[in-house]
């Protein structure tokens, strides 16, 4: 540990005796450049943040993200609204078919279909001969499951017979997958006969009837049509959010239409499933930088999306549904993202879009259903950090090579020329000096060599030629410090008593002194000193 | 020189500064896997809380994310790897992780489109598995290719509720289907007791029994009887265990005595037309706990789960069953972090979890032993506690049979099932 600070100290060193040396000397030229240059780049730098704050620059992630939520929004969007539009007419088709064969069918066996019910033996032959058209649906529409549901049961005798009805649900299990040769058609509600007929498994959750005390897929419809007398087909199907049956595990959406023969009586519903694994399939998002992306098709009621009333695709696996709290709060942000609040741990931010189920005049029409897209709002934060981060640490690498350019520029084309000058300044021979290249030094140094030209002019005059200068000078290098000390004050002028007073010493002493000053020196007088140490100064010589 | 240096050091910092949010994205970004599996019905529940855990918990911190793209029935899930192995149109893309039959298995594999997992998980790893399990994993050149992840065997299941009240009145005993000849003579008891209730119906008797697969029926039956069902790729009609393995299930099923039938047991379970079958244990689960009848009045059916039958004076065996998990090549990273999955998975104290709500057989040595022995008490649900008693008992007693694998086991397989029962239709 010593060695290694004592080696730290060694390699400080330097660093510290520049900066003793400035401390007495002053800042060198070289490093007041330096911090000139860094303090000028660092204003201009803190300027340039400013303005890049004030444009929105740091927020421009938020920006990209709200851009791209729209655009996969827009695309997903489309893409449902495809999907249930085209289911939703397939449901008016297959209810438009299904009344007028049941219809025709009842009238050969001499009854009206809304007179099943009082004729429940007849209800296996009438299911059992839709059981095709049910199937040739199934295989034409992007769905996974398709039934029908008569308003009779086939044992009016039971204690829950009000809420039972036959009919006929025969669900795709893989929706998704093209196979002619075996799709995996099973029946979840039906009469075991069919199944058998038709080769059909049944369904694990395989019941006779449909249990219809909570049904809205099979009341709702009806009572629009009740309510609503010679209003079509169109404007009379309905949408049910996410559910399960009874008894069954998997969650789906159904939309179904009313049966209604050509009297106008109401006699059951039929329609087409869309579980949540197809809705999954179907709708995969291209979540670009985003791994949590989903989306959602939820009822929306006020600001709260029901999520055990919404299906979910996207790559976000974990199912949100299933946290202890089941829907999500929807509010403004400040810019265009919303945020949909689960509970205080989760928090996702997104945009959503209103999607048409319904006509416009459609009995339904009042009900909305929205598209969300949306992640965790970590990820957003996540995402937009690193993207300051890439932009600030660029900005600053951009700032460090900023300083070094113009700090090697500067050095080269100022720091260096004005080095050279000085030194040619210093050097005896002022004109044969090399031009520096700039005209201010250029001018100094001619100026200095006039000046010098004309004191040697001066000293020949007065019989004193540069050589005697220059051998004069020479010669103070022989004094010793003493004798150095007392030359230097003879040449401010002093008197030797003067001397004496000033470096304590006495007259005598300074006077030995003086013989030998004179007589290294060659001199003969005090006069002939301060000449000598005058035309130096002049010639910007020091004496040492 | 040394002004250099630090602009060299400078530059650099900042450059790594400017890439390195940039290349840190790894741990943010977690990796989809996506899973077929056939656990279906009310095994999706267990199974959905268990992947939720898992990306919750390990997932989250590895950055997995498991999302199941497909549930449907293992026949369906072959069906579609097949499609999918083979490249035809409109067949769906791989998924990461798969649940497979060792048959199907091997045709993936052979299109080296399985990861071996033997570079995936280390030897002590795999010795904490049922070796024999392991052992069927291994289906092409040695190498381990279906990651054993919940097994299973045949058991018999029985209606117990009508089962009792034809006992109390023709005077037959449970015991009486501890055999495959003891089960024909019961049924031949049943068709005429059910015939009887319908007086006015003349030959309206209901079958009473029927074995899920005939060819595993065949298989283990031979075994017991201590013969080969198989010589080479071909059946071996001409052994005389074989003749009297056909003879205790063909002369029933002629009669109406068995039913036959293209579908699972479970269906006829669920009208009551039939009430005692041979199937898997993970069967237990698409058991009702109804039976409806044709009027729609319905009656509460308790299930009863005994050990395989065994024909008399045969050895005890029974068929070793249950699809693994593959892992499906793609790259180094996505294949370490499926395995990653399937060791959280197969943990023991997940393994019994997935075990205690499903009928399937857990597969490490630890939870097969003492956990499953100790905590088999603690199961809540009823059917399971009798499953795993059922099994508990045979892996005591009785000798395990892997099916045979091969090319064209399938088609045989198919083949065999049908003629069975095309000859035993015409013949009624």
């Amino acid at each position: 540990m010593k060695e290694v600070l004592s080696r730290l100290k060694k390699m400080a060193e330097p660093a510290r005796h520049r900066f003793q040396q400035a401390g007495e000397e002053g800042i060198p030229l070289r490093l007041r450049f330096f911090l000139f240059l860094a303090v000028l780049v660092l204003t201009i730098f803190l300027g340039f943040i400013a303005i890049l704050l004030l444009a929105g620059t740091f927020t421009a992630g938020l920006s990209e993200t709200e851009r791209f939520f729209e655009n996969e929004l827009a695309r997903i969007s489309d893409e449902i609204s495809e999907q249930y539009g085209q289911l939703s007419l397939q449901t008016v088709e297959l209810a438009e078919k299904l009344s007028r064969d049941i219809e025709q069918q009842s009238s050969s066996m001499g009854i009206f279909p809304s007179q099943l019910g009082e004729h429940p033996y007849m209800l296996e032959e009438i299911i059992a001969a839709e059981c095709d058209e049910l199937l040739l649906a199934l295989q034409l529409a992007k769905s996974s499951g398709v039934f029908f549901i008569l308003d009779a049961t086939i044992n009016p005798a039971l204690v829950n017979a009000a809420n039972s009805k036959a009919g006929l649900y025969i669900k795709n299990m893989e929706p998704n997958v093209i196979s002619a040769t075996s799709p995996n058609i099973i029946m979840l509600r039906g009469f075991p006969a069919i199944s058998r007929k038709k080769s059909l498994p049944l369904h694990a959750q395989w019941q006779l009837e449909f249990d219809v005390s909570d049904a809205p897929y099979y009341h709702r419809p009806m009572e629009a049509a009740r309510a609503n007398p010679g209003l079509p087909l169109s404007r009379l199907y309905f949408w049910s959010a996410a559910l399960r049956l009874p008894d069954t595990s998997e969650e789906i959406m159904l939309c179904s239409a009313p049966l209604i023969d050509s009297k106008g009586h109401i006699f059951g519903v039929c329609g087409f499933e869309i579980s949540a694994m197809l809705f999954k399939l179907s709708h995969s998002m291209d979540s670009g930088s985003y791994k949590h992306l989903f989306c959602l098709l939820s009822p929306l009621a006020g600001d709260t999306i029901e999520l055990e009333h919404s299906f979910i695709a996207g790559g976000y696996a974990a199912r949100i549904a299933s946290a202890e709290v089941n829907r999500l709060q929807v509010s403004k942000q400040r810019r265009h993202l919303y945020s949909y609040r689960q509970d205080k741990d989760h928090k996702f931010l997104g945009l959503h879009t209103d999607i048409q189920l319904y006509p416009r005049d459609s009995v339904f029409a009042d009900q909305r259903w929205i598209v969300t897209a949306m992640v965790p709002e970590a990820d957003i934060l996540v995402s937009v950090t690193r993207l300051n981060i890439i932009l600030f640490s660029s900005l600053t690498l951009l700032v460090i090579i900023g300083v070094i350019v113009s700090f090697n520029l500067g050095n080269r084309l100022f720091i260096k020329p004005i080095s050279q000058g000085f030194n040619i300044i210093k050097s005896s021979d002022l004109d044969a000096a090399p031009k520096v290249k700039v005209p201010e030094i250029d001018a100094l140094i001619d100026h200095l060599a006039l000046r010098n030209r004309e004191l040697a002019e001066r000293a020949r005059q007065e019989n004193l030629s540069l050589d005697t200068l220059n051998r004069f000078l020479e010669k103070t290098r022989e004094l010793t410090p003493a004798e150095r000390e007392v030359f230097k004050l003879y040449g401010e002028g002093l008197t030797a008593k003067e001397i004496a007073a000033r470096l304590y010493l006495s007259i005598n002493t300074i006077k030995t002194h003086s013989k030998r000053i004179y007589s290294k020196l060659e001199v003969s007088s005090r006069e002939e000193i301060i000449l000598y140490t005058t035309l130096l100064r002049e010639m910007g010589k020091e004496i040492n | 020189m040394q002004f250099s240096r630090l602009v060299a050091f400078i530059v650099l910092l900042s450059l790594a500064l400017a890439i390195m949010p940039g290349c840190s994205g790894r741990s943010g970004d977690p990796i989809i896997l996506t899973l077929w599996h056939n656990y279906g019905g009310q095994l999706k529940e267990t199974m959905d809380e268990l992947i939720d855990e898992f990306n919750e918990t390990v997932g989250a911190r590895e950055g997995i994310i498991i999302s199941v793209t497909s549930i449907s029935g293992s026949a369906a899930i072959h069906e579609k790897l097949t499609m999918a192995a083979n490249e035809e149109p409109g067949a769906p893309a791989l998924p990461d992780i798969t649940i497979a039959y060792p048959k199907t298995a091997l045709l993936l594999a052979e299109k080296g489109l399985l990861a071996n997992l033997d570079e995936l998980f280390t030897p002590v790893e795999l010795s904490a598995y049922v070796p024999q399990f392991l052992q069927e994993g291994r289906i092409k050149d040695g190498a381990l290719y279906v990651f054993p992840t919940a097994k299973s065997t045949e058991v018999l299941f029985l209606n117990r509720t009508i089962f009792d009240r034809f006992a109390s009145e023709t005077g037959v005993s449970i015991d009486d289907l501890r055999t495959f000849e003891g089960i024909a003579r019961v049924a031949a008891l049943y068709y005429d007791w059910t015939d009887a209730q319908t007086p006015a119906v003349k030959s309206d008797g209901k079958a009473f029994f029927m074995s899920d697969s005939l060819f595993n029926y065949a298989l283990v039956g031979c075994q017991q009887l201590g013969a080969d069902l198989l010589k080479g790729n071909t059946i071996n009609f001409s052994s005389p265990e074989y003749a009297r393995v056909w003879e205790s299930y063909f002369k029933p099923a002629a009669m109406g005595h068995a039913a036959i039938y293209n579908g699972y047991a479970t269906d006829l379970f669920k009208t009551g037309e039939i009430i005692c079958s041979t199937g898997s244990t993970a069967g237990i689960m698409f058991f009702s706990p109804t039976v409806t009848y044709p009027d729609n009045t319905t009656e509460p059916a308790e299930p009863a789960i005994l050990p395989y039958p065994v024909f008399e004076g045969g050895k005890k065996a029974a068929i070793q069953r249950g699809a693994g998990m593959c892992i499906i090549k793609s790259t180094e990273e996505k294949e370490k972090l499926a395995a990653v999955f399937l060791k959280w998975f197969t943990r023991p104290e997940n393994n019994l979890r997935f075990v205690a709500s499903t009928g399937y057989l857990p597969v490490t040595v630890e939870a097969y032993g003492d956990i499953m022995s100790r905590e088999l008490e603690t199961i809540s649900d009823e059917n399971i506690k009798n499953l795993l008693s059922a099994c508990r008992k045979m892996q005591q007693e009785y000798e395990f049979v892997i099916p045979p694998l091969f090319e064209g086991i399938d088609q045989l397989q198919e083949k065999y099932e049908s003629s069975f029962k095309g000859i035993a239709s015409s013949c009624r």
